[in-house]
């Protein structure tokens, strides 16, 4: 299991996975990230982030059944591992700590 | 509704095989989604711009450049890329160009690598099918092949390595069945062999078997899968059904899957019935040999064994069969010839040639990227200085130049992918359906032979001007932006070679293009010469089996029926009001047949004609005959100049204007002779005889201008004869008013009347057959301008570039020289000498190269236009490198001389 650290854009995805809950495919996960953060993401980006995190144990990934509709294709299912919500949590822990002291004042930003 | 297939191959073809399926599956749902919320058009982009997209990032992640992979290999970052992207949209009109040009370059070298591969390597969608093959026969006395080998039929089938041997005949005969219109179609006359050799089993029912052979076995007929649902709408009791082909009653045995078209692109299959001990060696019908290889054999030692199969026979009888010499070919190859060497060697030629094209614009690009780079130098010395390293900014500069090419790739291969469907449609309306191995779609292999010309253009355009951008002088140019002066880019001797080379080539390739395009363009125009709006045109031919076409007794019976029934046909289409007119001819106006001949007393050309001539003499002038019935001149509505109508029986014949022109010198040729001397392959004997002398009687204008093989004037010679004096003829009918297509199905009719074995083929209206033709040649046309407009638009545009960058490293001299007075023609002059140099240069090479091409393809490139084609071609060239110099030479002018010193 790696220890490194996660990037922005991977909290978003592994988060979007927990929020969605069982079955969770490419399609929903790209419609959760722009739905909460109000911006438009790169579809590619995030399937790759998807790639990568299950390479690096975050993720797990089954094959539904086919549908019609997506031209006989199945579609790829995930779901966050332990190691995947433990890194989570580290790096929640680890931001929290940095913020501590600075929530109500920011410098030059009164 | 599903997103294109070409962007659907191309993303698959990007995407890592382990998430291909869901990725792809996903981005179809959401197209799906998009064209509910959006429309067609708007999901159809979007989808294009998420296939960029992914190609983008994936590509990226492959190669390891990926955001969380820390150490990055080349040097790239997702910096780099978005660079690459705002670079495209800083430089739009550079962009714009050289995307066209990448464009039409790679459309060009994708669709010529797919239709010769299409060729050279065909695909039969069969079990099996690199174990079929194809057998011949070949005289090596003539280098001919021999068709007529029914006879050792008997003695190839021994062969063990060899199984399911057969034979296959193309016939012609009238479907008539209850409720639909009698129609000519072609049936494969097939041995049952045929089957088992393809290896694909019966839809519905059987199809033939050895004991429908038989002389005694009952009619049969298999249909085919489309044939079934067009002409039959699908009956599920279709098994059993009776038809009428030609005069005897079919019973319809099997239908065969969807798709399945073997021998070639057939629909309609028939017992072959005639026996092989019927024919004395190298006599009989003309026929197809197939053949699967046995289990455990090689293609070799089938071979081996045909080999001494054949020179048994030739042992045997060596009165035919000395010279002939039995070969086995991949099955395709009987048919489209590609085992010959020669065949082999010109396909590869074009596709050479149009891959060099590709090459030459690949060029004119490069020379653009580094005139756009030298405006960079700031940035890259910069960088230099701030420590990334030479890998790292050639690297950047090669991802620029593969978002460049893989722009021109998507849209080069969207416009193959349908260009190609163009094709596909036009060529079924001039030829009939395609083979069924011909698969004109660009297909996997054609989008990985496009994304590795997008990968070779880009290393072309972005790796050689990256490193001679980021050559040893950085530090000097570094110093120059302090101040200090020093080394600037240059435009060395490399870029001023390739322009000269691009212009002589441009002006080489510039005239034979032109004028095919010219020619293109002019069979194009409507024929002034025939009223032809009215016409309707087809073959009349009748059925007979090999035995009665060998033994001259039932020969001479068949042609006593065919003349009858022709003059049957005559009156009855006649005695219709809304006809007109009525005429017969060997072929059609505008296909007569080539032969060489002379005129009495005249001299003959220098030179030997250059054609496909397979008896007598070359040395003559090419002219082309047919026969015709006398109403043949009235129903075309062409009047005869001179002279009167040619009279059946007798040695006389009526010729063209073009002709007069060239055999006499235009003088008046009443009463003067001439006579064939040479005879080509597609005239074939018995029609017109060598060396008889016919009399000239008159002349007729040049008729038919419009037909794709009358693009130039060829003198034509019409020789009378009665209707039924030929076989087969065509038909021509005059309709008062009206659409004649309209009137196909009562002409139909009133064949299958008059006998039910006529059969009357590819009825059609004179307007339908030129537009059929034009429709190929349209696009031949659009592909040839497209790829002229995208090379001359390159050649200005790296004109441009080159004058742009003498201007600005003279910037400095020039406003010295309009400080001290010098007068504005010697600067321009200056400006101009380098470039004019250049188009001189380049002009005086690429008019040896066009009249060397003009040698090695022969005198009619020009046809007799050269100097003018040649001379625009030329003018052409110039005036578009003065036009581009103007600019910059124009800024040239407009330095200020302070600001020019000012600088230093």
């Amino acid at each position: 299991m790696t220890r490194e650290a996660l990037g922005e854009f991977e909290q978003l995805v592994l988060l979007a996975i927990l929020h969605l809950g069982d079955d969770v495919y490419g399609v929903p996960i790209v419609d959760e990230i722009e739905r909460r953060t109000g911006r438009q993401v790169a579809q590619a980006a995030v399937y790759i982030t998807l790639r990568r995190l299950e390479q690096k144990g975050l993720l797990t990934s089954w094959m539904s059944e086919p549908t019609a509709e997506r031209g006989g294709k199945a579609r790829r299912c995930v779901k966050v591992t332990r190691a995947g919500t433990t890194l989570l949590r580290e790096s929640r822990q680890a931001l929290d700590k940095m913020w501590r002291g600075l929530d109500l004042e920011l410098p030059g930003h009164r | 509704m599903r997103p294109l297939r070409v962007a659907r191959w191309i993303l698959e073809a990007s995407l890592p095989r382990d998430v291909r399926e869901d990725v792809s599956g996903d981005l179809e749902f959401r197209f799906c989604r998009a064209v509910d919320r959006n429309g067609r058009w708007r999901a159809h982009l979007w989808y294009l711009r998420q296939v960029v997209s992914f190609c983008l990032y994936f590509t990226i992640e492959r190669l390891g450049f990926g955001r969380g992979s820390g150490s990055m290999r080349l040097g790239i970052s997702w910096i780099d890329l978005k660079l690459a992207g705002r670079m495209l949209v800083r430089f739009p009109g550079f962009t714009l160009i050289s995307t066209i040009g990448l464009a039409v370059g790679i459309a060009i070298a994708a669709g010529a690598f797919v239709l010769v591969s299409g060729f050279m390597d065909p695909s039969l969608p069969l079990p099996g099918s690199d174990r079929i093959v194809s057998l011949l026969a070949r005289d090596v006395s003539t280098s001919r092949y021999e068709e007529r080998v029914l006879p050792d039929l008997p003695a190839w089938q021994r062969a063990a390595t060899l199984e399911h041997m057969g034979v296959v005949r193309t016939v012609s005969r009238n479907l008539i069945a209850p409720g639909i219109a009698p129609e000519a179609i072609s049936l494969a006359e097939m041995s049952a062999a045929g089957f088992q050799a393809a290896g694909i089993p019966a839809h519905m029912g059987r199809h033939l078997m050895p004991s429908d052979e038989r002389a005694d076995s009952d009619a049969v007929v298999v249909i085919g899968f489309g044939e079934w649902q067009r002409r039959f709408e699908g009956a599920a009791d279709i098994i059993g059904r009776q038809i009428q082909i030609g005069e005897q009653v079919h019973t319809i045995v099997g239908v065969m899957p969807d798709g399945f078209a073997f021998p070639v692109s057939h629909s309609f299959w028939i017992p072959w019935q005639a026996s092989s001990s019927a024919f004395a060696p190298r006599t009989g019908p003309g026929v197809n040999v197939f053949a699967r290889l046995s289990p455990e054999a090689t293609l070799a030692q089938a071979e081996e064994e045909l080999a001494s199969i054949g020179q048994a026979l030739a042992q045997a009888q060596p009165a035919t069969h000395e010279h002939l010499r039995p070969l086995i070919v991949p099955y395709a190859f009987a048919y489209t010839q590609m085992h010959e060497l020669e065949n082999v060697l010109a396909l590869r030629a074009i596709q050479t040639a149009l891959f060099l094209l590709l090459m030459v614009v690949c060029v004119n690009v490069a020379i653009l990227v580094y005139a756009r780079t030298a405006t960079r130098q700031a940035e890259i010395s910069v960088r230099t200085a701030l420590g990334a390293s030479r890998q790292r900014i050639v690297s950047q500069l090669f991802l620029e130049a593969l978002a460049l090419s893989a722009i021109g790739a998507a849209i080069g291969l969207t416009l193959v992918s349908i260009g190609f469907s163009q094709l596909d449609v036009a060529l079924q309306q001039v030829t009939g359906p395609l083979p069924f191995w011909m698969d004109l779609r660009l297909g996997s292999t054609g989008v990985f032979y496009g994304a590795g010309l997008t990968v070779l253009a880009a290393a072309l355009i972005g790796i050689v001007p990256a490193l001679k951008a980021t050559g040893g002088e950085v530090r000097s140019r570094l110093q120059s932006l302090s101040g200090g002066g020093g080394a600037q880019m240059q435009m060395g001797r490399l870029w001023t070679g390739l322009i000269v080379a691009q212009v002589a080539l441009t002006v080489a390739l510039l005239p034979p293009s032109m004028f095919h395009a010219w020619d293109t363009l002019r069979s194009r125009t409507p024929d002034r010469a025939i009223a032809g709006q009215d016409l309707l045109i087809g073959g009349v031919t009748m059925g007979r089996t090999p035995e009665a076409a060998a033994d001259p007794a039932q020969q001479r019976a068949f042609r006593a029926r065919y003349i009858a029934q022709l003059q049957e046909l005559e009156a009855r289409l006649e005695a219709e009001a809304a006809v007109d007119a009525v005429t017969f001819s060997l072929v059609t106006a505008g296909a007569e047949l080539a032969m060489v001949a002379e005129a009495e007393g005249r001299p003959l050309p220098p030179d030997p004609v250059d054609y496909n001539i397979v008896e007598g003499s070359r040395q003559g002038h090419l002219v082309r005959f047919n026969r015709v019935t006398p109403d043949f001149f009235n129903v075309y509505r062409v009047p005869l100049q001179l002279g009167e109508p040619a009279r059946a029986g007798e040695a006389t014949v009526v010729v063209n204007r073009t002709l007069v022109d060239r055999l006499f010198g235009g003088e008046n040729p009443l009463g003067r002779r001439v006579r064939y001397v040479g005879r080509s392959r597609e005239a074939g004997p018995g029609y017109v005889e060598l060396e008889q002398w016919y009399v000239v009687v008159g002349v007729v204008p040049d008729f038919p201008s419009s037909r794709a093989a009358d693009s130039r004037s060829v003198g034509r010679m019409y020789h009378a004869v009665s209707a039924g004096e030929s076989y087969p003829m065509h038909v021509v009918v005059r309709v008062a008013g009206g659409d004649p297509s309209a009137f196909v199905g009562r002409v139909r009719d009133i064949g299958a009347a008059v006998d039910p074995a006529m059969q009357l083929r590819d009825l059609v209206s004179y307007q339908d057959v030129a537009q059929r033709e034009q429709g190929v040649l349209r696009i031949v046309g659009i592909t040839t301008a497209a790829a002229i407009g995208s090379v001359t638009l390159l050649s200005a545009a790296g004109i441009y570039a080159l004058m742009s960058f003498t201007v600005a490293r003279r910037r400095k001299e020039i406003g010295i020289r309009t400080a001290l007075g010098a007068d504005q023609v010697r600067i321009l002059t200056g400006i101009f000498a380098r470039v004019l140099r250049q188009l001189a240069a380049g002009a005086a090479l690429g008019l040896l190269g066009a009249l060397a091409i003009e040698r090695v393809l022969g005198d009619d490139v020009y046809a007799g236009h050269r100097s003018v084609v040649l001379a625009t071609s030329v003018a052409i060239m110039i005036a578009v490198g003065l036009a581009a110099s103007w600019g910059p030479a124009r800024r040239g002018l407009r330095i200020e001389p302070i600001a020019a010193l000012r600088e230093e």
